[in-house]
């Protein structure tokens, strides 16, 4: 398979190295972002395949980050996981019809991640 | 613990569930007695052992079995089992069932997860199926019946959207709905018992039970997995595991990895 990206939007650089770590083991190209401005740009620049979104951040929020990029060229094409300490059931499902495709809650491992890239289709489940 | 503790720990757990305990797990076993020596009042994992093996089996005993059983599970584990069953098996079992119900056993159910995904499964088909989910573990299939799963557990499988459909939120977890809790009859049971023949299934879901067993034990289980399906009945069994020399009761299905369909041969015997 090609090596696909996978930008990581977190504004803590903890959870942006966790989730590297994770998506390298699963042959990911990975970049980060550190809000939501800064993901637009590079977003602007270069369409990642995958885009893990925290939701909190300074600057832009991942909510409003997902609304513009969904409004770019090209920009329905990326597979959107959020991934947030919310986990309330109407905020979660406030995130995914705001156009997220799956929902990680906060805090996750290895496996819950890779069975979330499954259930949108870009890594095989896990056995 | 004592290798001799050990060896019988594993010749118990051969005898009353046909659980082959490795000799790599001895750690892992030292580690979940631990928490059922405190609960049952012992200073350690000794003292309760000690105190086991001057008694005959009790509670006691089922005790330490159950913590030492694999009780792990996910929600639609080896999503292609479940692919099969919701595109292929359950239109055509519903369209050929009179009545259009369907009876499906998930045999080693563990924690229920496994009971859910086909309970979901068959709900967002409208499909009518009776679930019955068994399990050793009188601990794992007292949690099945609750239904409920911390966020760890209910994320592991299920997308956000199923569980928005399917879960409700209770404080930090997530319970079951009613309409699937009611799809299912949740009990206790060994599979090494003589089955009560109460009625067959259409398909069996026993997946990653066999490749635990104790190699002498597992065609009684297959036998008594046989016994009761219907002669056309279909087996799902875990990725890698196959009843290959245990039992000819079963064929494999070419290109469904883990389905099996109950053969000619093993209706005729039953006949």
């Amino acid at each position: 398979m090609d090596p696909r990206t996978c930008l990581i939007v977190d504004d803590s650089r903890i959870i942006r190295k966790v989730a590297r770590r994770i998506l390298e083991d699963l042959s990911f190209d990975v970049a980060e972002a550190a809000d939501g401005a800064e993901a637009l740009d590079y977003c602007q620049a270069a369409m990642p395949q995958v885009v893990l979104l925290d939701w909190q951040m300074p600057v832009m929020d991942g909510l409003a980050f997902l609304r513009r990029l969904r409004d770019l060229p090209g920009g329905r094409a990326p597979k959107v996981l959020f991934c947030s300490v919310e986990t309330r059931a109407d905020r979660i499902a406030e995130a995914l019809s705001a156009g997220a495709d799956e929902y990680v809650m906060k805090p996750f491992d290895g496996e819950i991640l890779q069975a979330k890239l499954a259930e949108v289709g870009v890594v095989q489940s896990p056995s | 613990m004592t290798p001799e503790d050990f060896d019988r720990l594993q010749t118990l757990l051969a005898s009353r569930a046909g659980f082959r305990l490795t000799r790599d797990r001895m750690q892992l076993a030292e580690h979940r007695l631990g928490p059922v020596a405190r609960r049952e009042g012992y200073h350690n994992v000794e003292a309760m052992l000690a105190s086991l093996w001057s008694r005959p089996v009790a509670s006691l005993g089922w005790s330490v079995i159950e913590a030492l059983l694999n009780g792990e599970t996910w929600f639609r584990r080896d999503r292609a089992a479940f692919e099969v069953m919701e595109r292929e098996l359950l239109p055509a079992l519903t369209a050929a069932r009179p009545g259009g119900r369907v009876r499906l056993w998930c045999a080693g159910a563990s924690t229920g997860q496994e009971a859910y995904s086909l309970a979901i499964a068959a709900l967002e088909a409208g499909a009518q199926v009776e679930i019955e989910a068994t399990d050793l573990s009188r601990q794992a299939i007292e949690k099945a019946l609750s239904g409920l799963y911390t966020s760890f557990e209910i994320q592991r499988g299920l997308s956000a959207r199923a569980m928005l459909r399917w879960f409700e939120q209770v404080d930090d977890q997530w319970r079951a709905r009613s309409e699937l809790r009611a799809a299912i009859a949740f009990k206790r049971a060994n599979l090494l018992d003589e089955a009560a023949d109460e009625g067959r299934f259409d398909v069996v879901f026993c997946r990653n039970v066999l490749g635990d067993m104790a190699p002498e034990r597992r065609a009684r289980v297959l036998d008594g997995l046989e016994r009761r399906m219907v002669d056309d009945g279909c087996l799902f069994l875990g990725r890698d595991e196959r009843p290959d020399g245990d039992s000819v009761a079963f064929r494999p299905v070419a290109g469904r990895k883990g389905l099996y369909v109950k053969s000619a041969a093993a209706a005729r015997r039953a006949a």
